[in-house]
């Protein structure tokens, strides 16, 4: 068979080119406009400025919600990173009843509408007395993020080459050096991605985060949508743009560490 | 699985520990919340299934969750019409140059944000956007194209964010397709639309269903698009159960609604998973 032979016809390229553009048309259009001059948007634009991006920057709740959207995903990045290598590990190499079970139980929170599980924690949280904020934040988060750790690392641990597990098991390595020296120096890619996931899951969520968030505790995602609802010009476009940079950097990097389709497989 | 692999109970078990903590954490949330939706109002206490039969009750509720099930069917199948082939030639492209361009569209989209895409479309649909400026200046109408605070707007913006989901679960199951038995079938005399339709199609129907079931549950549970993009005009579940909590300040209602659509959610997951193991494809078409 030629290599340059595609099995798929032209009209099927068609179809994808158009979808690979209509994926791209807003993030593109919404990058261009942050630079837009005018309030308002014009067909042909009305010069190139940067003021929305101080508009953006100066802003002193954006400022506030961009710290605590940091603040949170930092903290629940780690935290549900180290809560799923055991988790997954346990779920690869462990035996015992009702494994499959316990997977879909860990997984429960992604088929769960956002929307139930914020309301869930709302009155969960308003009855331990502790209310919604910045705790409510991160406990909510942890526990929504779970899954797509858990998920990365499970598929990394499938990928791993038996034998070294077991040449080591053989020349008399305990359980738990065999994790420590084998194992884990090879859940790189798997930390990575399932690390990136969750903290753009952590910093994206809106409909858990907005049963969460008070007057003075808001987050980016929430901010800037009480701010499209009352403003009518381009700075959460530039915020946009600034996300988006920071993202396709964070993306690139790791497609050159991990490799793009690994990443993404989605299993 | 290779038994010497195997990992004792015990230290199994250790492991499980904190995603068991999680777990607790999760479902006593969702324990608390079930116990309010069936509280009786008032100072009477006790309980009650006065608020589930208020929330079934009413006919505006019932509609906004039929249309929530259609527009995601609508959703789902759109997905199929343009995710199926940009998954497709993702995996059998002969040139990198493209399908790192594809790929690349659908990271990008994934990780662009949720609120700036919904802004975007809002600008881009919009009555003096992008669109309809276009359509001015080029003399094509003269008054504005309502595209947004209607199902269209909904609908398009929605399409965007779920289709990346649908691909990159469409992605696997099509790798997993033996190319020769595709080549066989074009060496055979087959035109190429007769090898896929006869050939790569039905070997894909599993991971057709795999990528739908995700769509659709994404679909369903979708809030912000209709939020942004409905203008209040245009609501799904996950908005109504939004506007009894901070338009109506109604709680038990909110959770008994909330529970249903839960309830909803979950029965669909389910008919997928049977749906799923009805379609599965024994070892032997499958590439190893």
């Amino acid at each position: 068979m030629r290599a340059d032979f595609t099995i798929y016809s032209r009209s099927f390229f068609m179809l994808a080119l158009l979808a690979a553009l209509f994926l791209l048309l807003p993030v593109v259009f919404i990058f261009l406009y942050a630079f837009h001059t005018g309030a308002y948007f014009s067909l042909p634009p009305e010069g190139f400025s940067l003021r929305w991006f101080y508009s953006f920057f100066g802003n002193e709740r954006f400022r506030q919600a961009m710290w605590v959207s940091i603040g949170i995903a930092a903290i629940v990045t780690p935290l549900s990173l180290l809560i799923s290598v055991p988790t997954a590990y346990s779920l690869v190499r462990g035996q015992f009843r009702g494994r499959e079970l316990l997977n879909l139980f860990i997984m429960s929170p992604l088929i769960i509408p956002g929307v139930v599980t914020g309301i869930a924690f709302l009155i969960f949280m308003s009855a331990l007395g502790i209310g919604p904020g910045f705790i409510a934040l991160v406990l909510a988060l942890t526990c929504f993020t779970l899954p797509f750790a858990v998920r990365a690392l499970v598929a990394n641990m499938h990928g791993l080459r038996p034998e070294l597990e077991e040449a080591a098991r053989n020349l008399g390595a305990s359980e738990a050096s065999v994790f420590r020296h084998v194992v884990l120096p090879q859940l790189r890619p798997g930390l990575l991605a399932g690390g990136t996931f969750v903290f753009v899951e952590a910093i994206d969520n809106f409909s858990i985060t907005v049963f969460l968030t008070t007057m003075d505790v808001t987050t980016l995602s929430v901010e800037s949508y009480g701010y499209i609802r009352d403003f009518d010009d381009p700075t959460v476009a530039a915020m946009a743009a600034v996300l988006v940079v920071f993202s396709v950097i964070l993306v690139l990097i790791m497609g050159r560490v991990v490799g793009l389709d690994k990443m993404f497989r989605v299993e | 699985m290779h038994d010497t692999l195997a990992i004792s109970r015990r230290n199994a078990l250790w492991g499980l520990v904190p995603a068991l903590i999680v777990l607790l954490l999760f479902f006593s949330a969702f324990g608390i919340f079930f116990l309010s939706s069936l509280q009786a109002s008032g100072e009477a206490g006790g309980l009650t299934m006065a608020h589930y039969a208020r929330y079934l009750g009413s006919p505006s509720e019932r509609d906004v969750l039929w249309r929530t099930l259609w527009i995601s069917t609508e959703l789902t199948l759109g997905s199929l019409i343009i995710g199926y082939p940009m998954a497709y030639v993702i995996v059998r492209s002969a040139s990198s140059g493209w399908r790192r361009f594809l790929m690349l569209s659908l990271v990008v989209t994934f990780l662009s944000g949720t609120v700036t895409r919904a802004y975007a479309w809002l600008i881009i649909l919009g009555n003096s956007g992008l669109i309809n400026t276009f359509l001015r200046k080029t003399g094509f109408t003269d008054a504005p194209v309502h595209l947004i605070y209607n199902e269209t707007g909904v609908f398009i913006s929605l399409l965007h964010f779920v289709l990346p989901f649908f691909v990159l679960t469409m992605m696997a199951p099509l790798k997993n397709i033996s190319r020769s038995l595709e080549d066989a079938a074009v060496n055979l005399g087959a035109s190429r639309w007769r090898s896929f339709f006869l050939v790569t199609l039905p070997l894909s129907v599993p991971g057709i269903v795999a990528a739908s079931s995700l769509t659709f549950a994404v679909a369903l549970s979708s809030f912000l698009f209709p939020l942004v993009l409905g203008g209040g005009r245009v609501r799904m579940a996950a908005n109504a159960i939004y506007e009894l909590i901070f338009t109506r300040f109604d709680l038990p209602l909110a959770s008994a609604g909330a529970t249903v659509f839960l309830v909803l959610s979950l029965f669909f997951v389910w008919v997928f998973g049977m749906l799923q193991r009805a379609v599965q494809l024994g070892p032997s078409v499958r590439q190893q």
